[in-house]
């Protein structure tokens, strides 16, 4: 019979124990540096590569281009930059290809909407998610 | 012929409908019982609401695209469904892994193996009934995933593999900081045993329940501690060391009961000697060297076929790629193991009583991710 | 207050003792109210979780709006149940479970009705709520519930055998039924230590009475979702929970009057603390019991619990009477 005396001993020491649980929502929680969050997108450094849209597995990323303003320069500038977010499995792999790191990622990570519209995400706002962006890619 | 306790009321027999939505199915999984009063006549279990398609999706994508989704097959030990991808391209490539990559993926194997059973654990006796070791268990294993989210960036989905190393190396400090966790978890485990495995309530509800014997094992093709329980001594770790493990020194559990609180008992010595091979990686972990071995830019096996196997959390996960030298596969298939574990519950839930249902539903350990794919 | 019973019954006096009866009413249900949320605090800790703090100050007020959305929920009923029964079991359920506290002697001046049976009182109405879980359990037309009913249909009358079982030796010992008798029987030592057999049994039972850790078969979420009352939502539903935590009021109060000496003190000395304050120390020392049980039993198993209770609780109870009765005839001289 002394088996379930010592659970119960068990519970009791746990119940003036230090909790454990953190202050989420009412503090931000915090990710560590490496964190996969929402992809933060600069439209300069992009060079519409396409390399990210490719190598997306789920195909969440749409992007053009147009040629470059100014005549002399050569290659092209990115027009529209989309990010389904309803799709997205944030894996890290257009970061990962991204040659001159024009995507990358947050440490954002709060997506809940009561819309699905609101999960498309265009380039204009991908370009204001500018805090918390992470280090290394 | 009427017994002599005949009433001569008229009974009959009930269909129930469990799940898919039910608390101790474990996801979307539904099973269809016949029961005579609470004895189970039959039972057919109903799989595929969670069916997501990943092999043939597999097919459309390239070697490294599909590494995200086997995150999501057995979503509890992301690691080792990894592993078995990346495992099965370099055979097939004939890849070298640079050696602290080889063991980056030992250490995070072990760990996702440790949170995986540590969720069994605190499931296993939610639905037997203790709320508490629920949220013992997942104060534990999220200093796991907390490590792992430091190491891959993610909670849950790490996509930390890539095929010829992993993706990050170890920040600074997260070496020493898994070096106290297998510490502390070393010390906390027999406060399991205190908190349950002592419990004659806990005891006599799954001593001797769902028993069956080693041929039937091997008829169904069980593996993992499904296989071990009944005696059959067979770890692919041991057997068929890959990775690096023929390096380290551990033991594998075996019982010979069969039944429910060997399975119990083998998961919780399993933690043991993961943390018996952590202590020993960490230890030897070089400090110099790559994470990255050298890889063409575009991955394309060469035209073949590889089978490989691992031994996960939940049995032997294996994998099958038929590549006819394109940058994707030709066919993917996996061998799941809660899949085919799954496979003997009809035998083993026929004549118990419904209260055993849960009980030995639980101790198969299935992922539901992982039965549906 | 019982004297009031004894006098001509005139308009004045019915209205004190419906104001009396309704004062208990309220004291029940803040009872109830905090007794929830004490349970999810207690079970919160142990679980190394703050547990209810977001609604008022520290949570105080989660149970009152947990109760408040109850009570504005739609009123659901499966198309297929039976009308009448359905409405009725939550009632059956509820109404003797209120009943029971009549005789409840909280202190020696505090006590609605003083009946000579008590004890007998209690068991008798108590058992009506059976009634009460398996008509619920047939009305839903839900197979659940029809499971869960049974369950404690089986596991109610079971152990209410043990449970009568363990009092006779205490009636043996006091030679009364009536619950006053049974504490004032208690002034040299309560009854918890020359009965100690029949106080285990007595807890054990008591659980299994009340479909509480480790006896909450009937409503094993893991198996039955929620046993008898699957189908039930709004207020019939908090009437079930309310009558399980009424329950749980009247078995404290039991229990404390039988083994634990009402409301005397531990020591004569100490008999400057009001007699209500004693009273409710030894009773939170039980609900503490049960929420403490809950936060660390797995459940038992439906055909263990059957035999449980007729192989080992009910011969333990009938061996407590046995030595008691031998004990009392030898003091009395007889042998």
């Amino acid at each position: 019979m002394l088996g379930f005396a010592k659970g119960l001993g068990y519970t009791l020491k746990k119940l003036s124990e230090k909790k454990i649980t953190t202050l989420y929502p009412d503090v931000p929680y915090q990710m560590p540096p490496r964190f996969r969050g929402i992809q933060h997108f600069s439209p300069e450094k992009c060079i519409v590569c396409n390399q990210c849209a490719r190598v997306c597995p789920t195909e969440c990323i749409q992007l053009t281009g147009r040629s470059h303003p100014d005549p002399d320069k050569k290659g092209k500038i990115i027009d529209t930059y989309d990010i389904n977010f309803e799709i997205c499995i944030l894996c890290d792999l257009c970061t990962e290809v991204c040659p001159t790191e024009a995507i990358v990622m947050t440490n954002n990570f709060e997506l809940a909407a009561y819309s699905r519209d609101e999960l498309y995400k265009d380039l204009k706002w991908l370009d204001d998610n500018n805090t918390n962006v992470r280090e290394e890619n | 012929m009427p017994t002599p306790f005949s009433t001569g009321i008229r009974t009959e027999e009930m269909v129930l409908n469990i799940g898919p939505q039910h608390p101790s199915t474990h996801g979307v999984f539904r099973l269809v019982v016949k029961i005579d009063g609470e004895t189970i006549k039959e039972a057919v279990p109903v799989m595929g609401y969670l069916h997501r398609g990943t092999e043939k999706l597999a097919e459309n994508l390239t070697y490294t695209q599909i590494i995200p989704y086997t995150d999501r097959i057995d979503y509890l030990s992301s690691m080792t469904n990894n592993y078995v991808l990346c495992h099965a391209v370099e055979t097939l490539m004939g890849l070298s892994i640079p050696e602290k990559a080889e063991f980056l993926r030992v250490i995070v194997m072990e760990m996702n193996r440790i949170a995986s059973h540590l969720v069994w654990w605190g499931t296993y006796l939610l639905d037997i009934g203790a709320i508490g070791p629920f949220l013992y268990a997942f104060r534990d294993r999220e200093t796991i995933i907390n490590l792992f989210n430091e190491l891959s960036g993610a909670r849950l989905t790490y996509n930390y593999m890539r095929i010829g190393g992993v993706k990050w190396d170890a920040p600074p400090g997260w070496i020493e900081k898994a070096k106290e966790f297998v510490q502390y978890l070393k010390s906390e485990l027999p406060n399991y045993h205190v908190l349950v495995s002592g419990n004659e309530i806990f005891q006599s509800r799954i001593t001797g329940i769902g028993t069956y014997s080693r041929q039937d094992a091997l008829d169904h093709s069980l593996s993992g501690v499904m296989l071990r329980c009944t005696g059959e001594n067979w770890d692919i770790r041991k057997n068929e060391p890959y990775s690096i493990y023929d390096r380290f020194e551990f033991d594998v559990p075996v019982a010979t009961e069969g039944d429910c609180l060997s399975r119990y008992h083998l998961r919780l010595q399993e933690i043991e000697q993961s943390i018996r091979i952590l202590e020993q990686a960490l230890d030897q972990f070089p400090e110099e060297g790559e994470v990255m071995g050298k890889v063409p830019k575009v991955i394309r096996p060469p035209v073949g076929e590889v089978y490989v196997r691992i031994e996960a959390p939940r049995g032997e996960l294996g994998v099958y790629i038929a590549s006819q030298g394109k940058d994707k596969p030709w066919r993917f298939k996996l061998r799941r193991p809660s899949f085919v574990n799954l496979q003997i519950l009809p035998k083993l839930l026929e004549g118990v009583n419904m209260s055993n249902m849960v009980a030995i539903l639980g101790s198969i350990d299935i992922v539901v991710g992982e039965v549906d794919a | 207050m019982s004297s009031w019973l004894e006098q001509a019954p005139s308009l004045t006096n019915v209205l004190h003792y419906s104001l009396a009866a309704v004062a208990l009413l309220l004291v029940v249900l803040g009872f109830v109210t905090y007794a929830i949320y004490f349970e999810r605090k207690v079970i919160g800790w142990m679980q190394l979780r703050p547990g209810p703090n977001r609604v008022g100050p520290l949570g105080l007020l989660q149970t009152i709006s947990d109760v408040t959305k109850l009570l504005l929920k739609e009123d659901t009923r499966p198309k297929h149940a039976d009308k009448a029964l359905f409405t009725l079991a939550p009632i059956l359920a509820y109404s003797p479970a209120f009943a029971v506290l009549a005789v409840m002697p909280f202190t020696d001046t505090i006590q609605f009705a003083d009946l000579g049976v008590g004890v007998l009182y209690y068991i008798a109405l108590s058992s009506i709520t059976v009634m009460g879980v398996i008509t619920a359990g047939w009305a839903s037309n839900n197979k659940y519930s029809l499971i869960g009913g049974m369950r404690s249909a089986a596991q109610m009358i079971s152990y209410e055998v043990p449970l009568v079982m363990s009092v006779v030796g205490i009636i043996l010992m006091t030679g009364s039924l009536n619950l006053k008798d049974i504490v004032y029987a208690q002034q040299d030592v309560w009854n918890i230590v020359p009965q100690f057999l029949g106080f285990i049994v007595f807890l054990i039972a008591a659980q299994a009475e009340l479909n509480r850790s480790p006896f909450d078969l009937p409503e094993a979420e893991s198996e039955l979702v929620a046993g008898y009352h699957v189908e039930y939502s709004g207020f019939r539903f908090a009437m079930f929970m309310l009558a399980e935590y009424v329950y749980m009021f009247g078995m404290g109060t039991l229990i404390v009057v039988l083994f634990l000496g009402g409301w005397l003190p531990i020591h004569p000395s100490l008999d400057f603390i009001p007699p209500i304050i004693w009273f409710i120390i030894k009773f939170m020392f039980y609900v503490f019991l049960q929420f403490w049980l809950r936060a660390t039993m797995p459940r038992f198993r439906a055909d263990q619990l059957m035999g449980f209770a007729w192989k080992v609780l009910l011969p333990v109870a009938l061996f407590n009477i046995m030595l008691t009765a031998f004990v009392i005839t030898y003091q009395n001289g007889f042998m």
